[in-house]
C-alpha cells in the first residue's frame, strides 16, 4: 500500500509540481480559460476580466503579506499609483500601453521602496498603520495634484491599442489579463522557489533569527515591497483598462480590506490559496445580487439600495467566519480534503 | 495672534475628540495586545444609538450621556463575547483581522439602520457662543474638551488605584503572571472593551453634537490612528495628550500650509514619529528574545 508521497531526487524538492495529474489539470484549465470568451456573454467576460485582475492584485499582496509577514493596509495606494501612471500615461501623453502598463508597474514599486523605509523599524501593527497613512497621502497628492491627474474630476483612460486592436475591448482585454495573471502566478511560484523566496519565507517566520542567519533584511524587505506593488501596480493599470474612468473613490479604503480579506480567505502565504480567494471573492457580490433576486421585491429593492454596504457586511463575515473556523483558508479546506481522500478509510 | 489663537482652540477642540477616540484604541491594546480597527465603527454606532435615544425620550446632555454609556457598554461586552473571545490564543493578525472584519460590519449596518443621510443631533446642548478668554467657542466644544479632561482623569485614576485598573495593568505587563496570581484575564478583556466602547459613545455623541451625525463618523477612527501612535499605543494618557497634539497640529498646517493638508498631516507626523521612535513618544520599547 502506499503509505506517502516522498520525494526522492532533488529535481523533484524544487520542481513547481512533481505530479501529472496537476500539469494535466493546469493545461486543461488553461486551454479552458482560453476558449471561454466565445462561449460566454459580454458581462460574463466584464466578471471574468475583474477576477483576472483581482487574481494578480492578490498575487502580488501574497508576495508582501503572506510570504514576508508584512501586513500592508496600503495596497489601496499601491494600486491607485498603477492606475493613475498607466492613465496618465496613456491617455495624456499618447504612449503606447506596452510602456505604460509596466510603467505603472516601476512607479508602484519605486514609490513603494519609500514606503517600505519604514517597515525596516516596523513591525507588524505600525507597519499596517504606516501604510494605511501612506495610502491616504498617495490619495491626497492625486486630488490635489491636479495639473498631472486631474484632481477631483478623474481621469478617462483610453487609446490602449496594439497591432490595431483596441485593447479596452471585451476580448482583447480579456486575454491581455489571462496572458498577465498567467505570467505572475508563473513569476510568483518560480519566485518564492528561490533564494529571494526562502528569504521571505525566513524574515516572516523570525525576522531576527533570518538576520542572523545572513538574510540581508533591508534588501530582502525593501525587494518585498518592490516586487509585490510592481505587481499590484500592473493590476491597477489593468484595472483603469478596464474601468475606463477612474478617480480617487475607486480606490478607497474598502479596497485594501478587500485585498487582504482576499489573501486571507485563500490562505495566507499560498500563491493557489491567493488565485482561489481572488475568484472567491470577485463571484461573491454576484452570488449575493442573485441571492437577494430570487426573494423578490422588498429584498432586492433592499439591495439595491445599500449595494455598497451589503457587500461590505459579506466582505466583513467572510473574513470573521474564515478567520474563526477555517483560519488556513480555502488552500486549507482543499489540502484537507486531499489528504481525506487519499488517506481513506484510514483517518490521518 | 488672533488667528494662531483661533487655530489652536478649534484645533484643540478637534484634537480632543482625537484623543477620546485614541483612549478608546490604547486601552484595548494595552489590555489585550490587539488593535481593534472597528473603535471608529463603535464611535459611530454609538453616536446613532445616542441619536435615537434622545428623540425617543427627549433627554438632555446628562441623562443621554448617562443613558448612553451602559447601552454601549453593553454592545463593546456583546463584541467581545461573539468576534472577539472564540479568538483567544489565535495569532494577533488574525485578531486583528477579525477587528477589520468587525468594522465593516458594524459600518454597513449602521448605515443600513440610520441610511446615508446625515442628521443634525445637538444632544441637548444649546448653540450660544461662549467668550473663553476672547476666544468663542460653542458649548459643544467646550463639553468636547472637558470630557477629554474628566475621562483622562477618570482612567488615570481607575489605573492607579482601583483593583481592576491594577489587575488590568498586571495583564498588560504580563498575561501568563497575571494569570498565575489570579487575574482572570478574559474578563479584563471583556472589561476593556466595555470601558472602550463606553469612551467611544462619549466621543460618538460630542463629535456628533459638535459636527453632524454623518455616516463618514467611523472615519474619525482612522484619523485618530496618528494620535494613538503618537502617544505610544499602549499609553492611555498618552493617547489623550497625542489627540490634542495631532488637533493642534491638523489645524496648523490648514491654517499657515495648505489647505488639503489639513486630512494628512497627521498621518504625517506618525510616518516621522515612527522613523524616529518605532514605539511612540510615551510607549514602552519592547525587547525581543530570538
Amino acid at each position: 500500500m502506499r503509505t506517502g508521497h516522498f520525494k526522492e531526487r532533488t529535481g523533484q524538492l524544487v520542481a513547481l509540481s512533481d505530479s501529472k495529474v496537476v500539469w494535466g489539470w493546469t493545461v486543461a484549465a488553461i486551454a479552458a480559460l482560453i476558449v471561454l470568451p466565445f462561449v460566454i456573454g459580454n458581462y460574463q467576460l466584464t466578471l471574468m476580466v475583474s477576477a483576472l485582475i483581482a487574481v494578480i492584485g492578490a498575487v502580488g499582496l501574497n508576495m508582501l503579506t503572506g510570504t514576508t509577514g508584512l501586513i500592508s493596509l496600503g495596497q489601496a495606494g499601491f494600486l491607485a499609483v498603477g492606475a493613475y501612471t498607466n492613465g496618465i500615461l496613456l491617455a495624456d501623453y499618447g504612449l503606447p500601453v506596452w510602456i505604460s502598463l509596466p510603467a505603472g508597474g516601476l512607479v508602484a514599486g519605486l514609490i513603494s521602496i519609500v514606503v517600505g523605509i519604514p517597515s525596516l523599524r516596523l513591525k507588524g501593527l505600525y507597519l499596517a498603520i504606516t501604510t494605511l497613512a501612506f495610502a491616504f497621502i498617495i490619495n491626497h497628492v492625486i486630488l490635489y495634484a491636479e495639473g498631472l491627474t486631474h484632481g477631483p474630476n478623474g481621469l478617462f483612460v483610453t487609446g490602449a491599442k496594439m497591432f490595431g486592436i483596441d485593447l479596452q475591448k471585451g476580448k482583447p482585454l480579456y486575454y491581455l489579463a489571462l496572458g498577465l495573471t498567467i505570467l505572475t502566478i508563473l513569476g510568483a511560484l518560480n519566485l518564492s522557489r528561490t533564494r529571494i523566496g526562502r528569504a521571505w519565507m525566513a524574515i516572516r517566520d523570525h525576522d531576527i533569527a533570518a538576520r542572523v542567519m545572513g538574510v540581508d533584511l533591508v534588501r530582502y524587505k525593501l525587494l518585498a515591497f518592490f516586487m509585490s506593488s510592481f505587481v499590484v501596480g500592473i493590476a491597477g493599470g489593468l484595472l483603469s483598462l478596464q474601468i475606463r474612468f477612474i478617480n480617487i473613490d475607486v480606490f478607497a479604503l474598502i479596497l485594501s480590506i478587500e485585498a487582504l480579506a482576499i489573501i486571507i480567505l485563500g490562505g495566507l502565504g499560498s500563491i493557489a490559496g491567493a488565485v482561489l480567494g481572488a475568484i472567491f471573492l470577485s463571484f461573491l457580490p454576484e452570488a449575493i445580487r442573485l441571492f437577494f433576486e430570487t426573494f423578490g421585491d422588498p429584498q432586492s429593492t433592499l439591495y439595491t439600495s445599500y449595494v455598497y454596504e451589503i457587500r461590505g457586511i459579506a466582505y466583513g463575515v467572510v473574513i470573521v467566519l474564515f478567520l474563526r473556523f477555517k483560519p488556513d483558508g480555502l488552500i486549507g479546506v482543499w489540502r484537507d480534503a486531499r489528504k481525506y481522500w487519499s488517506n481513506w478509510p484510514l483517518a490521518y | 495672534m488672533d488667528f494662531l489663537l483661533l487655530l489652536v482652540s478649534t484645533g484643540l477642540v478637534s484634537g480632543a475628540a482625537y484623543g477620546l477616540i485614541a483612549m478608546g484604541f490604547a486601552l484595548v491594546y494595552k489590555s489585550t495586545g490587539v488593535v481593534n480597527f472597528a473603535q471608529g465603527e463603535l464611535v459611530m454606532l454609538t453616536a446613532y444609538i445616542a441619536f435615537s435615544l434622545s428623540n425617543t425620550f427627549h433627554l438632555s446632555f446628562f441623562p443621554l450621556i448617562l443613558v448612553t454609556i451602559p447601552v454601549s457598554m453593553l454592545i463593546g461586552l456583546t463584541l467581545e463575547r461573539i468576534f472577539i473571545r472564540p479568538m483567544l490564543g489565535e495569532p494577533v493578525f488574525a485578531i486583528v483581522m477579525v477587528t477589520v472584519g468587525l468594522a465593516v460590519i458594524l459600518r454597513g449596518v449602521t448605515i443600513m439602520i440610520w441610511g446615508s443621510e446625515p442628521f443634525n443631533f445637538t444632544a441637548g446642548l444649546s448653540n450660544d457662543v461662549i467668550q473663553v478668554a476672547g476666544v468663542p467657542f460653542y458649548p459643544a466644544q467646550l463639553y468636547l474638551i472637558g470630557a477629554l479632561a474628566v475621562v483622562s482623569l477618570l482612567a488615570w485614576l481607575f489605573l492607579r488605584f482601583t483593583r481592576m485598573g491594577i489587575a488590568m495593568r498586571a495583564v498588560a505587563a504580563n498575561e501568563t503572571a497575571a494569570l498565575l496570581v489570579g487575574v482572570s484575564v478574559s474578563r479584563i478583556h471583556a472589561f476593556a472593551w466595555m470601558l472602550s466602547a463606553g469612551i467611544a459613545a462619549i466621543a460618538g455623541i460630542l463629535f456628533a453634537a459638535n459636527f453632524k451625525l454623518v455616516p463618514d463618523l467611523w472615519f474619525q477612527g482612522l484619523k485618530s490612528f496618528p494620535a494613538v501612535i503618537l502617544g505610544g499605543m499602549d499609553s492611555v494618557i498618552g493617547a489623550a495628550v497625542g489627540g490634542l497634539a495631532i488637533g493642534v497640529i491638523e489645524n496648523l498646517a490648514q491654517g499657515y500650509v495648505g489647505q488639503g493638508l489639513r486630512e494628512i498631516s497627521g498621518f504625517v507626523v506618525i510616518i516621522i514619529v515612527l522613523m524616529v521612535r518605532p514605539y511612540g513618544l510615551f510607549g514602552n520599547r519592547e525587547i525581543e528574545r530570538v
